[in-house]
């Protein structure tokens, strides 16, 4: 099984002038305290974060616990990718955040994702329409494994027997069962299929089946069908960083099992702000 | 004085972009964006009519000029509300009456409509720019 890791390490904190400037405003407002109220929560800080002198969070301070002593996954978590000043090249504030996977989730894979004849007949048509086929275009769910890369927050919400993921696009919800229960043995197939998880020391291993046959694994529409086993391998190698390995068996669209890892960081003194697609949807009809 | 020009100077990144494959730029969107051309930017001035905060994508209106002195009114692509928030944007951010300046890819088959690159205030001071440079899938697996 061929895998692509990536370097563990922890994100680093971007203290930059609008971050000094959030920090200034959240210490005023827990000065001031509960008689004035925040518009909103987009800088409420977060409660047990470890932090170094100054109140940053603490990246690289170990993995959270729960009370059993599992490593604890909960926190909002988006792509452990830089946001790069791009003004230094252009007219513009800021380059976009988003993992390099969203459009080939294989990207880093040597020799990239080994599609079968089939699917890679799916993979360079659907490429060369420009993505007007894609379902994330008409604000279709976030289907896992693709939803890890897309350029949203996920929460995780973990208890000793059920992970939920919550899901900004959408406002979208996954649940991933920690209680032992076995897959599924003729599922009905749906956008995330069905997952139920264990745990392999401090890494916790997702199973997931019972995925829809038309589902995209990223923009250029590499195919994951009805006959997906996925595992995906959740470690939190420490506060900030979370790695993932991705790993797929599914034959009727790929010619090997393949895996790929992403990295995650947590994102802290935030909030999740919803993301309703079909609220105002206006660019398919520019497909025309 | 109201202008829409065509500007020549691309992006650094575009520049580097190879010729032939097809173009799937890195969306922070909920689409692949090959609905524009991303490879075209062009610039106007005019005045804000609405900024409208809804996803998928924020959209600021504009009336242009054109150059035969009729009005049109620009529908410009902006990010999400959440992304804009988490830039410091709020839904207020431009009012009705603003004047701006607009740099956008068009979209291919639709007049007054694009994609904005960058948006600056009446004092051209820069407002926000960031939808996502052209981003090319360097494994092109065929």
């Amino acid at each position: 099984m061929s895998v692509v890791s990536r370097s563990a390490k922890a994100p680093e904190y971007r203290f930059d002038n609008v971050r000094l400037l959030r920090a200034a405003l959240a210490a005023f407002v827990l000065v001031v305290g509960p008689a004035l109220a925040s518009a909103q929560w987009l800088d409420y800080r977060t409660p047990g974060v470890p932090r170094v002198a100054g109140g940053a969070p603490d990246l690289k301070a170990p993995a959270p616990r729960t009370a059993d002593g599992k490593p604890d996954f909960s926190g909002m978590w988006f792509a452990n990718v830089p946001a790069k000043d791009y003004c230094k090249e252009a007219e513009c504030i800021q380059e976009e955040r988003m993992a390099r996977e969203q459009i080939n989730l294989g990207i880093k894979l040597d020799g990239g994702l080994p599609y079968t004849e089939w699917s890679k007949e799916q993979m360079v048509a659907r490429r060369a329409n420009g993505g007007r086929e894609d379902p994330h275009t008409y604000c279709k769910p976030p289907n896992f494994p693709r939803a890890w890369t897309l350029p949203q927050y996920i929460k995780i919400v973990q208890t000793p027997s059920l992970m939920v993921l919550l899901h900004e696009f959408n406002a979208a919800y996954r649940e991933v069962f920690l209680d032992g229960r076995p897959l599924l043995e003729d599922p009905n197939p749906t956008w995330n299929g069905y997952s139920t998880a264990h745990w392999d020391g401090d890494t916790l291993v997702i199973e997931t089946n019972g995925i829809r046959d038309d589902m995209w694994l990223d923009i250029q529409g590499s195919p994951v069908t009805e006959s997906a086993r996925v595992t995906e391998r959740l470690t939190r190698v420490s506060f900030g960083l979370m790695q993932i390995e991705i790993a797929v068996n599914d034959p009727k669209a790929y010619t090997r099992p393949w895996s790929v890892t992403i990295e995650m960081a947590v994102q802290v003194d935030t909030t999740m702000l919803e993301e309703i697609c079909l609220d105002d949807e206006q660019d398919v009809r520019l497909y025309r | 004085m109201t202008i829409v020009k065509p500007v020549n100077r691309l992006r650094p990144l575009l520049t580097v972009v190879g010729v032939g494959l097809a173009l799937l730029p890195a969306a922070r969107a909920h689409h692949s964006q090959s609905e524009f051309d991303l490879r075209s930017k062009l610039e106007v001035e005019g005045i804000v009519t609405k900024l409208e905060w809804k996803s998928p994508h924020a959209r600021l209106y504009v009336d242009v000029k054109n150059d035969k002195g009729e009005v049109v009114n620009w529908n410009f692509e902006l990010p999400s509300p959440n992304t804009l928030m988490r830039r410091g944007w709020k839904r207020d951010a431009l009012q009705p009456g603003d004047r701006v300046k607009v740099g956008a890819s068009p979209a291919r088959n639709f007049p007054a409509i694009g994609i904005a690159t960058s948006v600056h205030d009446g004092d051209d001071k820069a407002l926000f720019t960031g939808t996502t440079p052209i981003y090319e899938p360097e494994t092109a697996n065929d």
